[in-house]
């Protein structure tokens, strides 16, 4: 038979690449819980000790929370992520209804601008936003934080696509009934739109979520500071680094957005697939 | 009232993410072309003065930017295809009907997942002078190696931290389009007597034309703008060789504050990205071509 082997090639190579994918991350696990003197001792030279610590402990968790300003990032990454998913899924998806539902003036000419602002990096034009929104005295705020991230192009083209799909009927019967506009869509569509909500909120916030270099240089200072940067903070520290403590950091900056996605994966992927953004 | 009239009622839809794209994305751009052209001065009061091209032909003339342009360049020319085919490969592996492929499926989400930051950050402690790749590297006897302090090497090490985080995620664009691919086709192109490698040349890649055509526009156009792993781990070095023109440019504009020569480097790479994407675009556009189904 010449299909065994084939799928067992298949099976290797899948092997290969998911330990190639989780290795990091299990040893960040680990060494999140080894006695900080231990973490490279038992990497290097390499045992497998690296893996499975002798004396497991969560200390450096307990560091990491009450004496360090970890909390505070963490939190701050919080509210900047969900005040994010909130207005952004709810202006999104304004616009979205408006391109799906409507035709006006201008409607190609402004999908098509819209569309095109995010073929422009967010890096790309990281310094001149930087000046804009320090003209508006909004640097190390959180409106300074929030504000510029809210508008998505790839999130609207997302709910367009979804409303599009939405029967007339239900619509029509509405307006027979004397809704307006707003009514129709706060009452109508957005309760027959779960599956694309939770589409644009997780991609909206894991990418909020993993942000770094915007909330780097626009609000760097330690009440505003996030996850992200905390972390490359601290690891880039000149005086000695807890070791474990900033695996322990890497292990729940990740472990929050996998946590997320997992019971919805399949909204996540269709949420990426449609708008790629990588966040 | 004619602010009431129905014609109105979407642009009030659509006025919240008009006017945030307006003053937050497409400002930014023009702006960028019009700071570009003044200088740092000390005596006129505004703190600038307008010199015209003068920052460009500065930078013209300037082997930094020449340097970090080399770079990215060597960067952008190993990572992509790397990236993309590799990409491709995972896909085509996970579209196998396998069992417990769900579960491989899930573990490459992972990375899709994770911050570039975070990833940089873990990335720097495996690859640290007494990390755990060099701990694995000496027990199958290999010598320590200098990684991320060594100009040979540290552009390998990012190349390598990139592709970890970015090939689940471009796969998770070729999956889509392979599953998007009906049964119908291949089965006619089996019937035909395509096999394997033929079969994936003339059918599958021809039709994952769009989404091909996506992922490398997409990741180019990443890839020229990488930032963080460079912030993280090399600022730049060592030796400049990890120097991309980001980099050079953050670092004269926000560490220097020289905005007028790190907008005009923007606005140079931002140019240079156009045409690398209209030149993919041209060469992946659609074709007429002579086929199995011609």
């Amino acid at each position: 038979m010449k299909t065994i082997p084939k799928k067992l090639l298949s099976y290797i190579a899948l092997v290969l690449v998911a330990l190639f994918v989780l290795t990091p991350l299990i040893w960040a696990f680990s060494a999140s819980i080894t006695e900080n003197s231990k973490v490279f001792e038992y990497a290097y030279p390499f045992t497998l000790r690296a893996f499975f610590p002798a004396e497991p402990t969560l200390d450096y968790y307990k560091y990491l929370f009450f004496e360090q300003n970890f909390l505070l990032a963490l939190k701050n990454t919080t509210i900047l992520s969900l005040s994010t998913v909130f207005l952004s899924v709810l202006i999104s998806a304004m616009a979205g209804f408006a391109f799906a539902r409507f035709n006006f003036r201008f409607k190609n000419l402004l999908f098509i601008i819209i569309l095109a602002t995010f073929m422009v990096p967010l890096e790309g034009i990281i310094i001149p936003l930087y000046i804009i929104v320090k003209s508006f005295d909004w640097l190390y705020t959180w409106q300074g934080l929030i504000i510029p991230g809210l508008a998505n192009g790839l999130v609207i083209f997302l709910f367009k696509q979804f409303f599009e799909e939405i029967p007339q009927d239900l619509i029509d019967a509405a307006i027979v009934d004397g809704a307006s506009w707003f009514r129709i869509f706060s009452r109508i569509i957005i309760p027959i739109s779960k599956p694309v909500l939770i589409s644009g909120a997780l991609v909206v916030f894991v990418g909020t979520w993993n942000s770094f270099f915007w909330p780097l240089i626009v609000a760097p200072n330690p009440e505003l500071r996030v996850v992200t940067v905390a972390i490359s903070a601290s690891s880039q520290t000149e005086h000695v680094t807890i070791w474990s403590a900033l695996f322990g950091g890497t292990v729940i900056a990740t472990i929050v957005p996998i946590l997320l996605i997992f019971p919805f994966q399949k909204y996540y992927i269709r949420g990426i697939a449609t708008t790629g953004i990588k966040g | 009232m004619i602010l009431n009239s129905k014609r109105w009622i979407p642009y009030y839809f659509l006025a919240p993410s008009l006017i945030l794209l307006l003053i937050f994305r497409i400002v930014p751009i023009f702006s960028a072309l019009g700071e570009s052209l003044f200088t740092i001065s000390f005596t006129s009061p505004s703190g600038k003065e307008f010199i015209g091209l003068g920052n460009y032909i500065k930078l013209f003339k300037d082997p930094i930017l020449w340097q970090s342009f080399k770079a990215l360049l060597k960067f952008s020319i190993i990572v992509n295809p790397l990236q993309i085919i590799s990409a491709l490969g995972l896909a085509l592996l996970t579209n196998q009907q396998l069992r417990g492929i769900r579960i491989f499926r899930s573990i490459f989400i992972i990375p899709i997942a994770i911050a570039i930051s975070v990833a940089s950050v873990l990335w720097g402690l495996v690859l640290s002078r007494s990390g755990l790749l060099n701990g694995i590297l000496s027990s199958i006897g290999i010598p320590p190696q200098p990684l991320l302090t060594d100009a040979g090497q540290a552009m390998w090490c990012i190349i390598f931290i990139v592709t970890w985080l970015g090939v689940p995620y471009w796969a998770l664009f070729f999956l889509a389009g392979l599953q998007g691919i009906s049964h119908e086709v291949l089965e006619a192109a089996m019937v035909d007597g395509a096999r394997g490698i033929q079969m994936f040349w003339y059918i599958t890649l021809p039709l994952l034309r769009r989404v091909i055509t996506f992922v490398v526009v997409a990741d180019t156009i990443i890839n020229f703008v990488l930032f963080v792993p460079v912030y993280i781990l090399t600022s730049g070095g060592p030796q400049l060789a990890t120097n991309f023109v980001i980099y050079e440019a953050y670092r004269r504009g926000l560490i220097y504050g020289d905005l007028g020569i790190s907008l005009a480097m923007m606005v140079i790479l931002l140019l240079f990205i156009g045409i690398v994407v209209a030149l993919e675009f041209y060469i992946l556009r659609e074709r007429r071509e002579k086929g199995v189904f011609n």
